[in-house]
């Protein structure tokens, strides 16, 4: 064992002892995990609260400041309630960015994970591919999918639902490559590990291998990078609203920062608000993705 | 030296193993060659200690992978137990496995840091449904008993809570727990202390005569294999140089590269501790090997014969082969 | 010959979740200008914590005691940017694995010659020249070549010769090797014992080398340290500790080499059992359950430093030999 251990006290302790430290936890995980689990509660629950409907106008209360005793969060200049919006936002933007960092995750994993245990020409071609990929911006490769899959004029209205659709695929494709890239990587690491050659020797088979050895030790790059992507995922879904596409008629954060941008001067909430969800549900995925990796690898990092 | 040929290959006996003009190498680009094994002969018979040695680079672990087709070599052919492994086809290839074991340099990088103990000793076991999981789980004991090793204390501890002594004694067990008949190990003891070395060297002379195993031993330090071996063969960029009972070649040192690495072997007393016949440099590129014998660009007693010609193996004592046109007498 | 480093009453601690963790005791060693000492240990006996320590390299979680005396100075309570002044002029640190310490993406010219541009202020040309003077001196065959190559291209052996090249370029007056030669084949180890050697005579450079192999220190030390369990267990020269071996413990560890001499077939000698937890304060010699010759007053009575003649020190109460 490398002598620099000691100075880490495993080596020191000879008869193995189980030694569970209880970690202390910075103070970030705590505020990320809480927001985290409201969102998500909002998003899944949210309908049960005695709100008003999202999408209904109260017009004798338009622009109605925030904190009033009939809205409590206000209403936009069009007399929308802003907390409704909010709750509504969160389930889309939970909805989709799960939907799409999860299955883009799955297929990018799978990808990186079996090419780069391979390795041989299938991975060559699929370095190039996640490269390629990677080069596109991710909205401009947003805008295309939309504009091509859910293009919609005054005639032609296209489906929420489509739309929604087409946001989503866009950004699996967006996601596939960058987990893609994170397990390819991680897994050329471990698999020349020795106790995968070892594993070998013994026969067992290779798929088996990938399940017990390799992806449980891959996990924790991937898991944490996977936050950071919803987070990401997120503001690409704020940005395409923001640009006219995207989810329409303020149903998704995004989409109600687009509509209440023009109303700073007169009602600044309905920019602020949602500008505020987004900004602190990204900052929450990127301290939790943090914590998620630091704890995992410890162990690894105690060898 | 660092020659071919098979003088001293045995044509009875119990094989095990019978490797004949093994060759593996690795394409690094176009043009560029690494030749990590070049034409090695040798045979493997029951019970014995084949240890291999040489410096790192002169291909002694991509040998001893070579032989479990991890990966297949280049060319030439691998005996074992009868049955020709680079030509069979996966399936049977991997019903050939059990039979054969690896014990890793790296301790730690050999365990899953994932994993229970007792969940790296039943992956073999499972993959081959030797038994339940009751039977596996008394197997298990058995084989953390067989290594020295408290079931009770260790099953559920992953490798980062062992010593690097502790993790070999596990890894150890793992390769038992198929019934092997040969097991390779690639510098067993090389990360460990001192101390510790001799409690694996010891181990492993315990588990050859428990379980009659045949062994081959890789290392680069010729004190570590005296013990265990019963015949060493030094290598040098992917040739053989000399093959000898480990007595005979410590006494009756027949090739310089040996006498190198005999005098390279740190003597614990000041008084005796001056090096001696101590090689300078280091090898040559194994992309790009010197002509004839691989080791004249090192070799104090090297002619223009070395550069020209390859030197065979021959035999100069009984059971004593060496590769060289000037051997020390 | 002058003192050039001295050790005094040096105890390490360590803040674990498990409690205090004894790394170091009441350690004291003095080295003389171009003097080299070796200390001999297994893993977890301290030595490399006792090297850290001295170089001031410890975690935040340990705490130090005692003083160090350089060059007649008292550096142990020195600020951090003092400390480190003192390092690359004064002394200089090679390690086990020179892979890691190299910086992989930098070409060796660049880090050879930087500590020669920073520290002594030397002009590119000259530190370029400084540095295949500095090659040359580590036996390195085409130095020229040398300085345009990444880490990565050279072999282990290379690696630890550029190390050491750059841990000598500023003429440091002490080196620390901690295991420099444990990840090198034996061929390479034997090649690089014998450069440091020769370095230290050259330069008049004295040396502690720290290191598990007594066979390693044996011809390549003026004296040698044996710990275990944070304890220095013996203390002598080394002609007159490989002569007269006092401490069972020392005498367990050479045992336990394998020789070219060891008949084959034959079982090597061990030490049977495993340190003391080092978190535990338990009376009598901490090597007392490993001991082939332990005695009821062994495992009561933690035996002293106890000075044998001849500079040479132990801590037994039945040393071999008897006492004088």
């Amino acid at each position: 064992m490398s002598e620099t251990s000691q100075l880490s006290t495993t080596d020191v302790i000879d008869t193995p002892v189980k030694v569970r430290r209880k970690r202390k936890r910075p103070l970030g995980f705590y505020f990320a995990a809480t927001w985290i689990a409201l969102i998500i509660f909002l998003a899944v629950f949210g309908w049960i609260l005695p709100a008003p409907s999202w999408d209904t106008s109260f017009y004798d209360s338009l622009g109605v400041h925030p904190f009033h005793h009939s809205h409590i969060l206000g209403t936009t200049l069009d007399g929308y309630d802003m907390f409704a919006g909010l709750v509504n936002g969160a389930r889309l933007s939970v909805f989709v960015s799960l939907v799409s960092v999860t299955i883009g995750g799955a297929i990018g994993t799978f990808i990186g994970v079996t090419s780069a245990y391979f390795r041989g020409k299938i991975d060559m071609i699929v370095t190039m591919a996640f490269n390629v990929m990677l080069s596109i911006p991710n909205l401009v490769l947003s805008l295309a999918l939309l504009s091509v899959l859910a293009y919609s004029d005054e005639n032609h209205p296209a489906t929420m639902s489509r739309r929604v659709g087409v946001l989503m695929l866009s950004l699996t494709i967006v996601i596939i490559p960058i987990l893609g890239r994170i397990a390819r990587g991680a897994t050329l690491q471990w698999s020349s590990r020795e106790f995968v050659l070892a594993s070998k020797s013994m026969g067992t088979k290779n798929f088996t291998i990938i399940r017990k050895h390799i992806l449980p030790n891959v996990a924790p790059a991937i898991l944490a990078i996977g936050f950071l992507a919803i987070g990401s995922v997120i503001i690409v879904e704020g940005s395409l609203a923001i640009l006219g596409i995207g989810v329409p008629g303020g149903a998704s954060w995004g989409s109600m920062l687009a509509n209440g941008r023009g109303n700073i001067a007169y009602s600044p909430w309905e920019v602020y608000l949602p500008a505020g969800a987004i900004a602190l549900t990204v900052i929450s995925c990127n301290w939790f993705g943090d914590y998620v990796r630091t704890s995992l690898d410890k162990r690894e990092s105690k060898i | 030296m660092a020659g071919s040929g098979k003088a001293h290959m045995r044509p009875d006996g119990d094989r095990v193993l019978t490797v004949e003009d093994l060759t593996v190498e690795f394409r690094m680009s176009k043009d560029k060659i690494v030749k990590a094994v070049s034409g090695v002969s040798f045979d493997l018979l029951r019970g014995e200690t084949l240890a291999i040695v040489g410096e790192s680079g002169c291909g002694k672990s991509t040998l001893g992978k070579a032989i479990l087709q991890l990966p297949k070599p280049t060319s030439g052919s691998v005996n074992f137990l009868s049955t020709e492994l680079t030509t069979l086809p996966k399936k049977e290839l991997r019903d050939m496995r059990p039979a054969m074991q690896m014990i890793f340099q790296d301790p730690v990088s050999s365990l899953d840091p994932r994993l229970p103990v007792s969940e790296v000793l039943a992956e073999p076991l499972r993959v081959w449904n030797r038994g339940n999981q009751v039977e596996i789980d008394a197997k298990i004991d058995e084989l953390l008993n067989a290594v020295n090793l408290d079931p009770k204390v260790v099953r559920d501890r992953r490798s980062y809570e062992f010593s690097g002594g502790q993790c070999q004694r596990i890894s150890i067990a793992r390769s038992l727990a198929l019934d092997p008949t040969m097991i390779i190990c690639d510098e067993p003891v090389s990360a460990l202390d001192v101390s510790v070395q001799a409690q694996i060297l010891n181990l492993l002379q315990d588990m050859k005569d428990r379980y009659g195993l045949t062994l081959i031993f890789i290392s680069h330090d010729l004190a570590v294999v005296k013990a265990v071996s019963t015949r060493v063969m030094v290598m040098y960029l992917g040739k053989v140089c000399e093959v000898a009972p480990p007595d005979a070649l410590y006494l009756d040192t027949r090739h310089h590269y040996t006498k190198a690495l005999v005098g390279s072997v740190p003597i614990p007393d000041p008084d005796r501790a001056v090096t001696k016949g101590l090689i300078m440099g280091e090898p040559p590129s194994p992309m790009n090997p010197p002509s004839g014998c691989r080791f004249r660009t090192r070799c104090p007693a090297a002619t223009e014969k070395c550069a020209a010609e390859e030197p065979q193996l021959r035999e100069v004592a009984v059971g004593h082969f060496v590769a060289c046109h000037h051997p020390i007498s | 010959m002058s003192s050039l480093l001295k050790i005094d009453d040096m105890s390490v601690r360590f803040q674990t979740p498990r409690g205090n963790l004894k790394a170091v005791n009441n350690v004291s060693i003095e080295l003389l200008a171009g003097e080299s000492l070796g200390v001999v240990g297994e893993s977890g006996s301290g030595k490399t914590v006792l090297s850290r320590a001295t170089m001031g390299l410890l975690p935040g979680t340990a705490t130090r005691t005692g003083t160090i005396t350089y060059n007649g100075q008292d550096i142990s309570n020195l600020p951090k940017d003092e400390v480190r002044e003192l390092w690359g002029t004064g002394m200089a640190m090679i390690f086990q694995d020179p892979m890691t310490a190299l910086n992989p993406v930098r070409r060796i010219g660049s880090q050879l010659t930087e500590s020669l541009t920073v520290r002594l202020g030397m002009n590119k040309k000259d530190a370029k020249e400084k540095a295949i003077e500095l090659l040359k001196r580590v036996r390195i065959p085409d130095p020229e070549a040398m300085l345009r190559k990444f880490p990565y291209q050279l072999s282990g052996g290379m690696r630890q010769r550029i190390m050491i090249a750059i841990a000598v370029s500023c003429e440091p007056e002490l080196l620390f090797a901690d295991e420099p030669t444990t990840a090198l084949d034996v061929t390479v180890q034997a090649q690089v014992l014998e450069l440091l050697t020769e370095l230290r005579k050259e330069a008049n450079m004295a040396m502690i080398l720290v290191t598990h192999d007594l066979g390693v220190v044996a011809g390549h030390t003026d004296k040698i340290a044996v710990m275990y369990a944070g304890d220095v267990v013996e203390y002598a020269p080394t002609r007159q500790l490989f002569a007269n071996m006092k401490m069972p413990y020392t005498e367990a560890l050479l045992k336990s080499i394998p020789r070219l001499e060891t008949p084959t077939g034959s079982r090597l000698p061990v030490i049977e059992g495993r340190l003391p937890d080092p978190t535990k304060n338990e009376p009598g010699c901490p090597f007392a359950n490993r001991c082939p010759y332990v005695t009821d007053k062994c495992r009561a009575e933690k035996p002293p430093l106890t000075d044998g003649g001849n500079n040479h020190f132990y801590r037994c109460w039945f040393p071999i030999g008897g006492v004088k």
